[in-house]
């Protein structure tokens, strides 16, 4: 099984080549931003030099394309009709630059209370046709309760113009909350086409290199889609790059206890907690540029503190800047960095030592210490704001809200154990564990962890099932579709997750993964009895299942020795 | 930026009083979907808190639940009250501008003395929050304002006799609806006349009805009290939908009350049209508190001119605003009126029903009249029915209390300790912030925390 992972990243990009559970090779490239396939290529050509792509079983790739695209604006306008029915002024969001509501509502049962009305619709897409828009997201709210209205407005649009590209919030998938479903669909209106040409390009770059395996895309939430699906949901495969680097630091430490995943780069140290051996998936989904969207990721909290942070003194206190002003000074940067520090203090053989040392020289002046004193310091600040955050992450996932008395009540207390360090971390992860009592972990391969993560990632299928079984439909919130129940009002949760299984396995087929049943697991199930009058007159039944989140063994050689000046919190 | 809206939302998805009461999971699933669906959660406005178990303490602080405070609660009504104890923390240490707890059980109806629930409350969420605020921070005065369509009953009986706890409660007139009191001339105990207001509203009361309340009576009122805290005992089952009552109010109704009112801190009472009020009622609520816009915020059904306020309404409105603006200002003398001179206590008898558990409860209560403090007071307590059986005395020394009413509380308690006559002896000081419960069989004492 010879498995090629490759993760583009805004830095670098990364590739490797597994023969099992073993690393082959690897390759660590300088990302081209405006070239991201030349950079994906790149690393490819280099992992292959030397065996080839015989016998290579699948490639998987982690990339920031739509997060680029997004941030840097770089993708076509979309107008935004929205459907909101009563609630919070829809006109409070700043979802897209051009967005028009109109009338048309469902509520939270997916009851129809009010119809589109055809010429209001006619009327505002004559308006943007004559703005020269042809690409529209249509939302409505509770649209995952009842797709009806969207497709109506659909139906309109391109009875009128029938080349325009229409998205509806409804396929986008994602939980209840409108103005992110919107959020999504929008994104997902202005990057499919661009993405779906990047997919084209890497498909065809892979295939000319005589390699004929199934090619993957990593999503956020850790799991894998085959790349030609991807095209559907191409902002799903936002965030993949730290997704990619949880995975690699658990298949090269084989975590099974509750840890954090530091993931320390030039400007940004990524952190993930990892909960008795899981990754944390975020409660909401994840953001990116200024949208809050609907994507399931995992937890991922980005600081603004990296190798090259710039360091200055003031007041005669010590300070570290978010910015980066450049390069470190021992590699010919402008001023003072971590990375100097590192380099003094002998964590790092980076760049020039004396470089190094005339900036923390200079540093020192100002804090009347030695350039090892200074160095020292800079050490202890970046170590204290690492704890300060890690300690912030565990305190907002221990507050995060319950709404049954039974998380409440068992909801267990956690602290971490376990700091892995991986990227450029290395030079700070005994430090930080040492501050906080736990044990430090360096991975081997942890500059290349992204790269292993793609690579040993596994499919996952979701689906959130909503049962209404005196209204007699069902819904699948991820296929965004509306069906009739089956066996009418004496459906029971059972029946419902019997329903969900199918689906499960449906969903599964669709995106090419073959869903073992007895491994699924149920994440919520929840029945309301609906009463009104004096009897019980059906059921509200929500059920959530998944397949297991897993990767596919462990990388051989998965640690140095632990503790390397770190504590055993044992 | 202002400060933001607290939030605890607990649903409590996994607790019913049973299958098909009223008070059961269903309640706030729809209010929880329009919530998250609205998004409004990611609004830096609004935050969401996570409850907290209140302790046996924080509830023993307010109520004497016989035997104890374990035998009388779920760990459901715990949550529910620890909700509105997290935003009164949350309010204390600045960190909201206000909050809204919507949790459920809820709990206006339960009075101080608990042997069983009593229209769907056992204990009280807000007089549990508002002793806690007043011990923890001690804030002195607070205003209550009950907007279900309910009277208050608990509350009003738990407050009766502290002058520094304003509760005004309207609701549907006693004489249409549960638990059939709250009428105009229950103003409160001797020595606390004025600080309990009734304002009994007939049925079909609109939009119109309820602001003419709020604008002639109730903030009248509320800045001549001058409260350091509003209070929200927030029910919506004044709205036109409600199963259980037949009120005219709207969710722009209820919305506009606390834009008005400005709660510092809101819990959720009762509400029962699950559908077709809730999830439109909570949201109001939450953007009006939050200032944020709610003029969308309209239910599917609603026909303006169907809910237009009759004329014969108004005037009766009118008539019973006139009325009680007259007690207020009179309420001095009125007052004096209750005590004859020289009296040193002053006695009532109480007859209680547990609707929800079929206990029937006779009370004697007793206040000691004092010129220096509100007094202490005693409850002596007899119930029976469906395997309640135990009578008890309770002794409660208010926060207020003056040296020799806390002396005469002790001593009280200690003669009854060796009198032993009845089943219990509790001691509820509020000024020592301890609470002490004798049982008479064993001959043992232990403290509440």
């Amino acid at each position: 099984m010879m498995k090629i992972g490759i993760d583009v990243g805004g830095t670098y990009t990364d590739a490797v080549l597994l023969d099992g559970s073993r690393l082959v090779e690897w390759a660590k490239t300088p990302t081209q931003p405006d070239n991201l396939l030349a950079s994906l290529t790149g690393a490819l050509d280099q992992i292959l030099q030397v065996k080839g792509a015989g016998g290579i079983t699948r490639v998987t790739i982690s990339t920031t394309i739509i997060t680029n695209l997004v941030v840097e604006e770089k993708y076509e306008p979309v107008a935004l009709i929205l459907i909101p029915g009563p609630g919070y002024n829809p006109k409070a969001w700043r979802l897209a630059p051009e967005t028009r509501i109109i009338k048309g509502a469902v509520d939270f049962r997916g009851k129809i209370i009010q119809e589109i009305i055809q010429d209001e619709v006619l009327t505002v897409i004559k308006d943007l046709a004559d703005k020269g828009f042809s690409k529209l997201a249509v939302v409505g709210k509770f649209s995952i309760r009842n797709p009806i209205l969207e497709e109506r407005v659909r139906e309109i649009i391109l009875g009128r113009y029938p080349d325009w590209e229409v998205e509806l919030g409804h396929t986008t998938a994602g939980h209840l909350n409108f103005p992110r479903r919107a959020a999504t669909t929008v994104l997902t209106a202005a990057t499919k086409a661009k993405y779906a040409r990047f997919v084209r390009q890497v498909e065809d770059a892979v295939r000319e290199r005589k390699i004929s395996a199934p090619i993957y895309v990593l999503k956020a939430d850790g799991g894998t889609v085959p790349l030609g699906k991807s095209v559907h949901h191409p902002v799903d495969t936002i965030f993949s790059g730290p997704a990619a680097s949880v995975l690699g630091a658990l298949a090269m430490t084989g975590e099974q206890e509750t840890g954090v995943v530091v993931d320390m780069g030039g400007t940004t140290t990524d952190l993930a907690l990892i909960l008795a051996g899981q990754p944390l998936v975020a409660s909401q989904g994840a953001p990116i540029g200024h949208y809050k969207t609907q994507v399931r990721a995992f937890a991922v909290t980005s600081v603004a503190l990296g190798g090259d942070s710039g360091l200055r003194v003031e007041d005669g206190q010590l300070k570290l800047d978010s910015r980066r002003y450049g390069p470190a000074a021992c590699l010919g940067g402008p001023g003072p960095t971590p990375t100097d520090a590192f380099r003094v203090l002998a964590l790092t053989d980076i760049g020039d030592l004396s470089l190094a040392r005339g900036s923390m020289a200079e540093l020192g002046a100002g804090l009347g210490l030695t350039p090892e004193e200074a160095a020292e310091e800079v050490a202890q600040l970046v170590t204290s704001r690492m704890v300060e955050v890690i300690e912030e992450m565990f305190r907002v996932w221990q507050e995060e809200p319950a709404y049954r008395l039974w998380e409440i009540l068992h909801k267990a207390v956690e602290r971490p154990r376990n700091i892995i360090g991986v990227g450029g971390a290395a030079v700070i992860v005994d430090r930080v564990a040492k501050a906080m009592g736990c044990t430090g972990f360096l991975p081997l391969h942890g500059r290349v962890a992204n790269a292993v993560g793609a690579a040993l990632a596994q499919p996952s299928v979701v689906v959130t099932l909503r049962a209404d079984s005196q209204r007699g439909f069902y819904n699948i919130e991820e296929e965004g579709i509306q069906l009739p129940l089956p066996e009418g009002r004496d459906f029971k949760l059972a029946d419902g997750v019997k329903l969900a299984e199918e689906w499960l396995k449906k969903r599964g087929q669709a995106l090419g993964v073959e869903v073992a049943l007895e491994e699924r697991e149920v994440v919520r199930q929840e029945v309301f009895n609906l009463v009104r009058g004096h009897g019980t007159v059906g059921r509200i039944i929500d059920i959530i299942i998944q397949t297991p989140w897993k990767i596919e063994g462990l990388l051989e050689q998965q640690t140095m020795a632990a503790g390397r000046g770190g504590e055993n919190h044992e | 930026m202002n400060k933001p809206t607290g939030l605890v939302f607990f649903p409590a998805f996994d607790w019913a009083i049973s299958p098909t009461h009223p008070e059961r999971e269903e309640r706030l699933l729809y209010t929880r979907d329009q919530i998250f669906e609205e998004g409004i959660l990611d609004l830096p406005e609004i935050v969401e808190y996570k409850p907290r178990l209140a302790t046996v303490r924080d509830v023993a602080r307010i109520h004497t639940c016989v035997p104890t405070v374990a035998k009388q609660t779920t760990e459901a009504h715990l949550v529910a009250a620890g909700g509105a104890l997290v935003l009164a923390d949350a309010l204390m240490k600045g960190e909201i501008r206000n909050g809204f707890a919507l949790v459920r059980p809820p709990g206006h109806h339960a009075m101080r003395m608990v042997h069983g629930n009593r229209g769907f409350c056992n204990i009280n969420n807000e007089a549990i929050m508002v002793q806690y605020l007043r011990q923890k921070y001690g804030v002195k005065r607070i205003a209550i304002v009950d907007t279900d369509v309910h009277h208050g009953d608990g509350t009003q009986e738990i407050f009766w006799h502290d002058p520094d706890v304003l509760f005004i409660s309207f609701h549907q007139d006693g004489r249409t609806l549960y638990p059939g009191t709250g009428f105009i001339n229950e103003m409160g105990g001797p020595r606390a006349y004025g600080s309990t207001i009734n304002i009994p509203l007939p049925p079909e009361t609109g939009d119109d009805g309820l602001l003419y309340v709020l604008d002639n009576l109730i903030l009248p009122i509320i800045r001549e009290f001058q409260p350091d805290l509003i209070v929200n005992s927030a029910g919506q089952d004044n709205h036109y939908t409600d199963p259980l009552a037949n009120m005219q109010i709207t969710a722009q109704g209820y919305a506009l009350l606390n834009k008005l009112l400005k709660p510092h801190l809101a819990v959720l009472e009762g509400g029962y049209a699950v559908e077709s009020a809730l999830p439109y009622v909570n949201l109001g609520i939450i953007l009006a508190m939050a200032g944020l816009d709610f003029s969308h915020v309209v239910e599917p059904d609603n026909d303006p001119d169907r809910l237009e306020q009759k004329l014969e309404i108004t005037e009766y409105i009118s008539n019973v605003v006139n009325r009680l603006q007259a007690d207020w200002r009179n309420r001095e003398k009125l007052a004096d009126r209750q005590l004859s001179p020289g009296q040193e206590f002053y006695e009532r008898n109480k007859s209680i029903f547990y609707d929800t558990d079929y206990i029937q409860e006779e009370q004697l209560e007793r206040l000691r009249i004092c010129d220096h403090c509100p007094g202490y007071f005693s409850i002596e307590t007899k119930a029976g029915g469906n395997g309640a059986k135990n009578s008890a005395l309770a002794i409660t020394v208010p926060i207020q209390a003056c040296e020799r009413c806390q002396r005469e509380a002790h001593q009280l308690y200690r003669e009854a300790k060796a009198r032993r006559e009845v089943d219990y002896i509790y001691l509820q000081e509020n000024v020592d912030d301890l609470y002490q419960v004798f049982d008479c069989h064993k001959g043992i004492e232990s403290i509440q925390e």
